[in-house]
Protein backbone atom coordinates (compact mmCIF):
# COMPACT_ATOMS: atom_id res chain seq x y z
CA UNK A 1 0.00 0.00 0.00
CA UNK A 2 1.16 3.36 -0.94
CA UNK A 3 1.88 6.04 1.90
CA UNK A 4 0.59 9.42 2.07
CA UNK A 5 3.46 10.99 0.10
CA UNK A 6 2.97 8.69 -3.13
CA UNK A 7 -1.10 9.41 -2.14
CA UNK A 8 0.05 12.97 -2.83
CA UNK A 9 1.98 12.08 -5.98
CA UNK A 10 -0.66 10.09 -7.15
CA UNK A 11 -3.06 12.88 -7.52
CA UNK A 12 -0.42 15.20 -8.71
CA UNK A 13 -0.02 12.46 -11.42
CA UNK A 14 -3.55 12.33 -12.40
CA UNK A 15 -3.42 16.08 -12.69
CA UNK A 16 -0.69 16.02 -15.46
CA UNK A 17 -2.58 12.72 -16.86
CA UNK A 18 -5.52 14.75 -17.34
CA UNK A 19 -3.62 17.52 -19.18
CA UNK A 20 -1.84 14.99 -21.56
CA UNK A 21 -5.73 13.87 -22.18
CA UNK A 22 -7.18 17.61 -22.64
CA UNK A 23 -4.32 18.67 -25.19
CA UNK A 24 -5.12 15.67 -27.42
CA UNK A 25 -8.61 17.98 -27.94
CA UNK A 26 -7.48 20.43 -30.66
CA UNK A 27 -9.27 21.25 -33.46
CA UNK A 28 -7.30 20.60 -36.75
CA UNK A 29 -7.04 22.66 -39.76
CA UNK A 30 -9.80 20.57 -41.45
CA UNK A 31 -12.39 20.75 -39.16
CA UNK A 32 -11.91 24.27 -38.76
CA UNK A 33 -12.31 24.50 -42.52
CA UNK A 34 -15.44 22.21 -42.59
CA UNK A 35 -17.08 24.23 -39.83
CA UNK A 36 -16.34 27.36 -42.05
CA UNK A 37 -17.87 25.76 -44.84
CA UNK A 38 -21.08 24.51 -42.55
CA UNK A 39 -21.19 28.44 -41.75
CA UNK A 40 -21.24 29.88 -45.07
CA UNK A 41 -23.70 27.85 -46.37
CA UNK A 42 -26.23 28.74 -43.32
CA UNK A 43 -25.24 32.53 -43.69
CA UNK A 44 -25.70 32.11 -47.68
CA UNK A 45 -29.59 31.07 -47.18
CA UNK A 46 -30.91 34.87 -47.25
CA UNK A 47 -29.23 35.28 -50.59
CA UNK A 48 -30.38 31.81 -52.06
CA UNK A 49 -33.62 32.51 -50.70
CA UNK A 50 -33.93 35.68 -52.60
CA UNK A 51 -32.23 34.81 -55.86
CA UNK A 52 -32.92 31.35 -56.86
CA UNK A 53 -35.61 30.82 -59.48
CA UNK A 54 -38.86 29.07 -57.74
CA UNK A 55 -38.56 25.76 -58.29
CA UNK A 56 -34.65 24.77 -57.54
CA UNK A 57 -34.72 22.27 -55.01
CA UNK A 58 -32.48 23.35 -51.95
CA UNK A 59 -33.12 20.35 -49.86
CA UNK A 60 -30.00 18.54 -51.24
CA UNK A 61 -27.70 21.34 -49.76
CA UNK A 62 -29.11 21.04 -46.85
CA UNK A 63 -28.89 16.77 -46.48
CA UNK A 64 -25.23 17.38 -47.75
CA UNK A 65 -24.61 19.92 -44.79
CA UNK A 66 -25.98 17.94 -42.36
CA UNK A 67 -23.75 14.93 -43.27
CA UNK A 68 -20.79 17.26 -43.52
CA UNK A 69 -21.90 18.33 -39.90
CA UNK A 70 -22.11 14.44 -39.05
CA UNK A 71 -18.74 13.65 -40.53
CA UNK A 72 -16.87 16.40 -39.04
CA UNK A 73 -17.99 15.19 -35.52
CA UNK A 74 -17.08 11.62 -36.38
CA UNK A 75 -13.63 12.44 -37.73
CA UNK A 76 -12.72 15.01 -34.48
CA UNK A 77 -14.10 11.87 -32.58
CA UNK A 78 -11.59 9.78 -34.19
CA UNK A 79 -8.82 11.81 -34.06
CA UNK A 80 -8.95 12.59 -31.15
CA UNK A 81 -9.59 9.31 -29.29
CA UNK A 82 -12.63 11.43 -27.32
CA UNK A 83 -15.79 11.17 -27.56
CA UNK A 84 -18.38 14.25 -26.03
CA UNK A 85 -21.56 13.00 -27.40
CA UNK A 86 -23.54 15.53 -29.16
CA UNK A 87 -22.55 19.14 -27.39
CA UNK A 88 -26.10 20.49 -27.37
CA UNK A 89 -27.05 23.32 -24.90
CA UNK A 90 -27.39 21.37 -21.95
CA UNK A 91 -23.75 20.10 -22.48
CA UNK A 92 -21.99 22.80 -20.54
CA UNK A 93 -18.27 22.91 -21.43
CA UNK A 94 -18.01 25.39 -24.05
CA UNK A 95 -21.99 26.54 -23.82
CA UNK A 96 -21.50 29.96 -23.44
CA UNK A 97 -19.83 30.34 -27.15
CA UNK A 98 -22.12 27.97 -28.89
CA UNK A 99 -25.03 30.20 -26.91
CA UNK A 100 -23.66 33.39 -27.79
CA UNK A 101 -22.96 32.09 -31.51
CA UNK A 102 -27.04 31.36 -31.78
CA UNK A 103 -27.50 34.87 -30.78
CA UNK A 104 -24.79 36.38 -33.40
CA UNK A 105 -26.48 33.66 -35.90
CA UNK A 106 -29.79 35.17 -35.33
CA UNK A 107 -28.84 39.02 -35.92
CA UNK A 108 -26.55 38.07 -38.71
CA UNK A 109 -29.23 36.62 -40.77
CA UNK A 110 -32.18 39.06 -39.88
CA UNK A 111 -29.43 42.09 -40.63
CA UNK A 112 -28.91 39.98 -44.01
CA UNK A 113 -32.49 39.71 -45.06
CA UNK A 114 -33.15 43.85 -44.24
CA UNK A 115 -29.52 45.13 -45.79
CA UNK A 116 -30.80 42.18 -48.86
CA UNK A 117 -34.16 43.85 -49.14
CA UNK A 118 -33.25 47.54 -49.69
CA UNK A 119 -30.78 46.22 -52.46
CA UNK A 120 -27.63 46.50 -50.26
CA UNK A 121 -25.94 43.46 -51.30
CA UNK A 122 -22.34 44.16 -50.39
CA UNK A 123 -22.98 45.44 -46.70
CA UNK A 124 -25.09 42.01 -46.52
CA UNK A 125 -22.32 39.62 -47.95
CA UNK A 126 -20.05 41.57 -45.70
CA UNK A 127 -21.84 40.56 -42.42
CA UNK A 128 -22.44 37.24 -43.64
CA UNK A 129 -18.49 36.95 -43.86
CA UNK A 130 -18.15 38.45 -40.49
CA UNK A 131 -21.23 36.02 -39.16
CA UNK A 132 -18.60 33.05 -40.96
CA UNK A 133 -15.79 33.88 -39.39
CA UNK A 134 -17.46 33.96 -35.73
CA UNK A 135 -18.89 30.72 -36.16
CA UNK A 136 -15.54 29.94 -36.90
CA UNK A 137 -14.07 32.06 -33.70
CA UNK A 138 -17.09 30.04 -31.72
CA UNK A 139 -16.04 26.67 -32.69
CA UNK A 140 -12.58 27.31 -31.44
CA UNK A 141 -14.07 28.60 -28.13
CA UNK A 142 -15.98 25.93 -27.34
CA UNK A 143 -13.57 23.20 -27.97
CA UNK A 144 -11.33 25.42 -26.12
CA UNK A 145 -14.18 25.23 -22.97
CA UNK A 146 -14.09 21.33 -23.06
CA UNK A 147 -10.42 21.17 -22.29
CA UNK A 148 -11.04 23.16 -19.79
CA UNK A 149 -12.76 20.99 -18.44
CA UNK A 150 -11.10 17.55 -19.14
CA UNK A 151 -8.47 19.22 -17.48
CA UNK A 152 -10.07 20.17 -14.65
CA UNK A 153 -12.11 16.84 -14.34
CA UNK A 154 -15.50 16.06 -13.45
CA UNK A 155 -15.47 15.48 -9.55
CA UNK B 1 -20.36 13.94 -2.19
CA UNK B 2 -19.15 10.62 0.00
CA UNK B 3 -15.72 11.01 0.40
CA UNK B 4 -14.06 7.45 1.22
CA UNK B 5 -11.26 5.46 -0.26
CA UNK B 6 -11.75 2.86 -2.69
CA UNK B 7 -9.39 -0.08 -2.41
CA UNK B 8 -10.01 -1.39 -5.93
CA UNK B 9 -9.05 2.07 -7.48
CA UNK B 10 -6.67 2.61 -5.01
CA UNK B 11 -3.53 1.33 -6.91
CA UNK B 12 -1.75 3.90 -9.53
CA UNK B 13 -3.06 2.44 -13.17
CA UNK B 14 -6.33 1.84 -12.20
CA UNK B 15 -6.58 5.02 -10.26
CA UNK B 16 -4.80 7.07 -13.47
CA UNK B 17 -7.91 4.88 -15.42
CA UNK B 18 -11.08 5.93 -13.75
CA UNK B 19 -9.30 9.26 -12.84
CA UNK B 20 -8.73 10.09 -16.54
CA UNK B 21 -12.39 8.35 -17.82
CA UNK B 22 -13.86 10.58 -15.73
CA UNK B 23 -11.90 13.75 -16.66
CA UNK B 24 -15.74 14.48 -18.39
CA UNK B 25 -15.48 12.77 -21.68
CA UNK B 26 -18.40 10.37 -22.80
CA UNK B 27 -15.83 7.64 -23.99
CA UNK B 28 -12.03 7.24 -24.65
CA UNK B 29 -10.10 5.59 -27.02
CA UNK B 30 -7.94 2.92 -26.19
CA UNK B 31 -4.51 4.77 -27.72
CA UNK B 32 -5.57 8.04 -26.00
CA UNK B 33 -5.96 6.73 -22.82
CA UNK B 34 -2.90 4.78 -22.86
CA UNK B 35 -1.20 8.05 -23.99
CA UNK B 36 -2.32 10.05 -21.73
CA UNK B 37 -2.12 7.23 -18.40
CA UNK B 38 1.86 7.23 -19.92
CA UNK B 39 1.58 2.96 -19.52
CA UNK B 40 1.50 0.42 -21.96
CA UNK B 41 -1.11 -1.74 -24.12
CA UNK B 42 -0.45 -4.66 -21.92
CA UNK B 43 -1.08 -2.87 -18.41
CA UNK B 44 -3.73 -0.87 -19.69
CA UNK B 45 -5.68 -4.39 -21.00
CA UNK B 46 -4.94 -5.86 -17.66
CA UNK B 47 -6.33 -3.32 -15.47
CA UNK B 48 -9.16 -2.20 -17.42
CA UNK B 49 -10.28 -5.79 -17.57
CA UNK B 50 -10.02 -6.11 -13.69
CA UNK B 51 -12.09 -2.88 -13.44
CA UNK B 52 -14.87 -3.96 -16.61
CA UNK B 53 -14.99 -7.06 -14.10
CA UNK B 54 -16.09 -5.22 -11.42
CA UNK B 55 -18.69 -3.28 -13.28
CA UNK B 56 -16.73 0.09 -13.14
CA UNK B 57 -15.81 0.46 -16.40
CA UNK B 58 -18.05 -0.28 -19.91
CA UNK B 59 -15.97 -1.84 -22.69
CA UNK B 60 -16.88 -1.00 -26.70
CA UNK B 61 -15.40 -2.64 -28.97
CA UNK B 62 -15.17 -1.90 -32.71
CA UNK B 63 -12.87 -1.49 -36.06
CA UNK B 64 -12.22 0.86 -38.24
CA UNK B 65 -11.00 -0.96 -41.46
CA UNK B 66 -8.77 -4.06 -40.45
CA UNK B 67 -7.83 -1.93 -37.34
CA UNK B 68 -9.64 -2.65 -34.21
CA UNK B 69 -10.97 -0.19 -31.74
CA UNK B 70 -11.47 -0.13 -27.97
CA UNK B 71 -13.73 2.68 -26.22
CA UNK B 72 -13.70 3.05 -22.60
CA UNK B 73 -16.39 4.82 -20.48
CA UNK B 74 -17.21 4.98 -16.78
CA UNK B 75 -20.31 3.10 -15.42
CA UNK B 76 -22.53 4.86 -12.86
CA UNK B 77 -21.30 3.11 -10.33
CA UNK B 78 -17.26 3.52 -11.27
CA UNK B 79 -18.03 7.06 -11.23
CA UNK B 80 -19.31 7.07 -7.62
CA UNK B 81 -16.04 5.39 -6.66
CA UNK B 82 -13.85 7.56 -8.17
CA UNK B 83 -15.49 10.83 -7.19
CA UNK B 84 -15.49 9.09 -3.92
CA UNK B 85 -12.19 8.21 -3.75
CA UNK B 86 -10.58 10.93 -5.45
CA UNK B 87 -12.49 13.44 -2.71
CA UNK B 88 -10.96 11.26 -0.24
CA UNK B 89 -7.47 11.51 -1.68
CA UNK B 90 -7.99 15.66 -2.15
CA UNK B 91 -9.15 15.26 1.75
CA UNK B 92 -5.99 13.22 3.01
CA UNK B 93 -3.99 16.12 0.57
CA UNK B 94 -5.28 18.87 2.63
CA UNK B 95 -5.25 16.83 5.84
CA UNK B 96 -1.10 16.04 4.85
CA UNK B 97 -1.01 19.69 4.38
CA UNK B 98 -2.22 21.00 7.36
CA UNK B 99 -0.58 18.07 9.28
CA UNK B 100 2.57 19.23 7.62
CA UNK B 101 2.36 22.81 9.13
CA UNK B 102 1.30 21.38 12.46
CA UNK B 103 4.48 19.38 12.69
CA UNK B 104 6.12 22.77 12.08
CA UNK B 105 4.14 24.53 14.93
CA UNK B 106 4.64 20.92 16.86
CA UNK B 107 1.04 19.38 16.24
CA UNK B 108 0.39 15.96 15.33
CA UNK B 109 -0.62 14.99 12.59
CA UNK B 110 -4.96 13.86 12.82
CA UNK B 111 -5.38 10.30 12.46
CA UNK B 112 -7.75 9.31 9.28
CA UNK B 113 -9.78 6.15 9.22
CA UNK B 114 -9.47 5.96 5.39
CA UNK B 115 -5.85 5.49 6.13
CA UNK B 116 -5.95 2.38 8.21
CA UNK B 117 -8.41 1.37 6.16
CA UNK B 118 -5.92 0.78 3.31
CA UNK B 119 -2.85 0.08 5.14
Amino acid sequence: MRDLASDRAALEQLRVQRERLADRMRAPWWYLTGAAILFAVAFASPFSSRYLPPGVPTWPVLVAALALAVLLHWALTRSTGISIGIPDLTYRPGRPARIGMLIVSAAALLTERFLIDRGLLAAAAVVALLAVVAGVVSVRAAIRGIRQHLRQGSP
Amino acid sequence: MNAKPDPLIHPIVRLSICGLLAAGADWVEFAALRDAAGIGDSLLSKHSRILEDAGYVEVRKGAVGRRPRTWFRLTPAGRRAIEGHLAWLAQLEETFAAGARDALLGEPIPDDPGIRALS
